[in-house]
């Protein structure tokens, strides 16, 4: 008798107890997603606007990212795709989706991505008549330890207005220096393209020569390799050349 | 001589217990075992006789790191002379300024012109790391009340032997209190760490500070000059991009740490080492055979991407640190493992590690510091695995 | 036991990282900055204290075959809690620590003492018997970090105290520290100050 009421009362605690828990942590859970999507979302825009240099000290966010206007575009044909929802897409996520990407051939692929999504995260600012003034583009690729993720903020011309990094784990001191805002400054002004049309932007090996160069990173030659490749893939025909053309016709 | 004993022995009252300064005995003590052997003793039944005590020990070492040190005087002035008579550069500096006044000139053909450029940019480094190590030595032993070690001898010299010459001061000075406190005090003091603690300081600095003491620019003796080392070459072109011959390799003149630079002099001091049975053979031919060995296995594999791979074992001899690590680094007797069989292992091993650090991994172009002490940290376990066998050994022989 | 014990002796006397040498893993990986670490001991502290409260509230009517997974539960729940918490409040702290805060529930100090205290006191005292734990806990971290974002980045709680040479500045950034194995040189120093401090505390050698 004794051995079946001690079983009960163990499943009885066992069940209390996890229907107490659940429901502390269920109702926490509910309560508190609003706030957390809107940080999620806050901390975006953050992202973008930083790493692409559009804020100033003390700005508020939701006011800077007013002007900014999200698309979804498919990067093979430069075009926006409308049936998609950019508050719904992540392209790094969906990098990750085997029916979402595209392999990369590997004679194209500089930065070792070996995938790319089909649609692209972009960012457009407009002037008040609604012409583009600025697009941001999400960019990445792999430095010496981690996969480096970051926006380049470009005018009409696919001239450098911003560029920087918001997630890489790179060795600090050295390969770390990226997020070195004298460096970042660097970038600033330079074309991506020269008069040939192909991508001559790059991180020199050592000090920069010439107008499409920035300063290498001393001492972290592959991190200043990888970001030199992501350069290179990503405004290549395989990346983002489509658009930069459409958004230079005036087309987005 | 007679009269300096007696002066040390008129000043030895005031160290003495109940003495005015008898916290500093610690520095009385080691001034005067420097002069004189000391008149102390051993009394008990079990008594050790042997020529040599700790002292004369760390003097051999001394003795044997002499080539090492002067090579690294002319070398580290002829890179810096070299390299600014190809690009045409001025020396600029106190330095410079200091070859100046007493009339020499920077050429790059004139033995004492390299030499006294190259004793400016290690003497400073050098005096740096004996009185901030030096200091924190006294500091210990006043608090701990034990005299003075000699250990920190040869750490003092070993240290700026492998740094760059153009490091600041101010890093050398942190690299070594941190070596001697963290790689050693700590631990309870000579004798009693598990790290060697010049390789220590330099790990501090290599990971604490990383802009100087890596990548092409810190090398050679000229400000605003880069230079990549024959490692920095290799790792970026393979062994065709090496610009050196190995005649110069071997003999060591070529940019890099200090006093790293020559396989030559590093053998010299190792035929002394091991003439007088201070350096251990064991590790330092397993050593070697390890770093052979591993060479050729990575030779064999071989790599499209990686161009390091075809390194063959007669370059990785005279790249980079290997002789100085594998003869005066690897055979600390703290550090190192004590069994001979463990000896074998331990020296077989940090080659092999050393290799695969430089070939394989992209963020380290030199392998022998981290593999050291790697394999200090597992020195006690092979020590207990040769000794656990050893046991086991004997028993099944006698039951 | 009194009330003021139970939450002292565990900052220096019994510290749960010094002395039983736990709880390590987050002591090194969220300590590069002095806000992280804050709102990680936060955490810590509170979860450690009202675990142990709820063990203790129940300790009698748990069969003692099934008091680990109880234990597990009301801390993993906790923890869960106190992660929504951090997601909706300090979203940029809870960003770059995110996986340590989750590994609360693997921390040793929180099941050690729920095991160890909570299990065998009243409420009471097991609420401040976490508490202690929670801050002597806190006490090793915020000296860690504290010199972690000094040296590491010449700031502390992102406040710039010693000008950087990156900004122009006259300090140079000590990389090391911005690693993890810095804490762990760290945690030794500390240690090794606390047991000459107490040397009752060093372990007999065998």
């Amino acid at each position: 008798m004794s051995n079946s009421s001690e079983t009960l009362k163990t499943l009885t605690v066992a069940g209390l107890l996890c229907i107490v828990c659940s429901v502390i942590v269920a109702g926490i859970v509910v309560t508190l997603r609003p706030q957390q999507a809107k940080n999620a979302e806050l901390d975006m825009k953050k992202n973008i606007l930083q790493s692409a240099g559009l804020l100033s000290d003390g700005q508020d966010i939701d006011e800077a990212f007013k002007s900014i206007h999200s698309v979804v575009v498919n990067i093979e044909t430069g075009e926006v795709v409308n049936d998609m929802n950019p508050e719904n897409y992540d392209m790094v996520e969906a990098n990750a989706n085997p029916e979402m990407n595209v392999e990369i051939p590997s004679d194209k692929d500089y930065g070792g991505l070996s995938t790319r999504p089909k649609y692209a995260n972009v960012y457009l600012e407009k002037d008040e008549s609604g012409d583009t003034k600025t697009v941001i583009l999400k960019l990445w690729s792999k430095g010496l330890w981690s996969t480096m993720y970051g926006f380049i903020a470009l005018d009409t011309e696919a001239t450098v207005k911003g560029f920087g990094y918001y997630a890489h784990g790179e060795t600090p001191g050295l390969g770390g220096e990226v997020d070195n805002p004298k460096w970042k400054q660097q970038w600033v002004g330079k074309s991506i393209y020269d008069n040939t049309n192909e991508v001559a932007i790059k991180v020199a090996k050592g000090e920069a020569q010439g107008e499409y160069q920035v300063d290498g990173l001393s001492g972290a030659t592959i991190t200043s390799n990888g970001v030199t490749n992501s350069m290179k893939y990503w405004f290549s025909d395989h990346g983002y050349k489509k658009l930069l053309n459409r958004v230079a016709e005036g087309g987005l | 001589m007679s009269a300096l004993r007696s002066f040390l022995d008129k000043q030895g009252e005031m160290f003495h217990k109940g003495g005015k300064l008898e916290k500093l005995y610690p520095l009385y003590e080691a001034l005067d075992t420097f002069a004189y052997t000391p008149g102390i003793k051993a009394t008990g039944n079990t008594h050790v006789r042997d020529s040599i005590d700790l002292k004369r020990t760390m003097i051999s070492v001394v003795f044997a790191l002499t080539p090492a040190i002067l090579f690294c005087l002319y070398n580290t002035g002829y890179q810096a002379n070299a390299a600014m008579a190809a690009n045409g550069m001025e020396a600029i500096g106190w330095r410079a300024d200091i070859i100046r006044m007493i009339g020499l000139g920077f050429d790059p053909g004139n033995f004492i012109h390299n030499f006294v450029y190259g004793a400016l940019w290690f003497f400073p480094v050098f005096l740096v790391t004996q009185i901030a190590g030096g200091t924190c030595e006294v500091i210990f032993s006043i608090i701990r009340k034990h005299e003075v070690n000699e250990g920190f001898l040869v750490t003092g010299m070993l240290y700026p032997l492998t740094l760059p010459p153009t490091i600041p001061l101010w890093q050398v000075a942190v690299g070594i209190i941190f070596g001697v406190v963290i790689g050693k005090e700590i631990f309870g003091g000579t004798g009693k760490n598990i790290f060697n603690p010049a390789l220590t300081g330099r790990a501090f600095l290599f990971f604490a500070y990383p802009a100087q003491i890596s990548g092409d620019a810190v090398w050679t003796a000229v400000d605003g000059y880069t230079g990549a080392t024959m490692l920095g070459q290799a790792a970026a072109g393979g062994m065709d991009a090496i610009t050196y011959s190995w005649n110069d390799a071997f003999i060591g003149l070529v940019p890099g740490s200090m006093g790293e630079t020559s396989t030559l002099m590093c053998l010299l001091g190792a035929g002394f080492l091991i003439m007088t049975g201070i350096g251990n053979w064991r590790i330092m031919l397993s050593m070697l055979l390890g770093m052979v060995g591993m060479s050729f296995f990575l030779n064999t594999i071989g790599s499209e991407t990686n161009p390091m791979f075809a390194v063959t074992p007669e370059w990785h001899l005279v790249m980079g640190s290997f002789a100085f690590a594998c003869v005066f680094m690897a055979t600390d007797p703290v550090s190192a493992s004590m069994t001979n069989t463990g000896r074998l292992v331990y020296g077989a091993l940090i080659g092999v590690l050393g290799v695969l650090i430089r070939v394989v991994n992209p963020a380290y172009p030199e392998g022998w510091m981290l593999a050291i002490l790697f394999m200090n940290s597992m020195a006690p376990l092979i020590d207990y695995f040769v000794v656990e066998r050893n046991i086991k050994r004997r028993m099944a022989r006698y039951v | 036991m009194k009330i003021k014990q139970l939450v002292l002796d565990p900052i220096v006397k019994d510290n749960p990282i010094a002395l039983q040498i736990l709880g390590i893993c987050s002591a090194l990986a969220v300590t590069v900055q002095l806000k992280n670490v804050f709102v990680m001991c936060a955490a810590v502290t509170l979860v450690v204290a009202f675990a142990n409260m709820g063990v203790s509230l129940i300790r009698n009517h748990v069969p003692s075959s099934i008091r680990i997974i109880v234990q597990m539960t009301i801390i993993a729940s906790l923890v869960i809690v106190a992660e929504q918490f951090l997601k909706a409040f300090v979203f940029d702290q809870w960003k770059t620590m995110a996986v340590y805060v989750g590994l609360i529930i693997t921390n040793c100090i929180v099941m050690g003492r729920t095991e160890a205290f909570g299990m065998k006191n009243g409420p009471i005292e097991s609420f401040f018997d976490g508490i202690g734990n929670g801050l002597g806990y806190s006490f090793i971290l915020i000296v860690v970090g504290f010199f972690r974002e000094l040296f590491g980045s010449g700031k502390l709680f992102g406040m710039t105290v010693f000008e950087l040479t990156k900004d122009g500045g006259w300090y140079q950034a000590n990389g090391l520290m911005l690693l993890p194995p810095s804490a762990f040189i760290i945690i030794g120093v500390i240690i090794w100050l606390i047991r000459t401090y107490d040397p009752s505390q060093v372990e007999e050698s065998n």
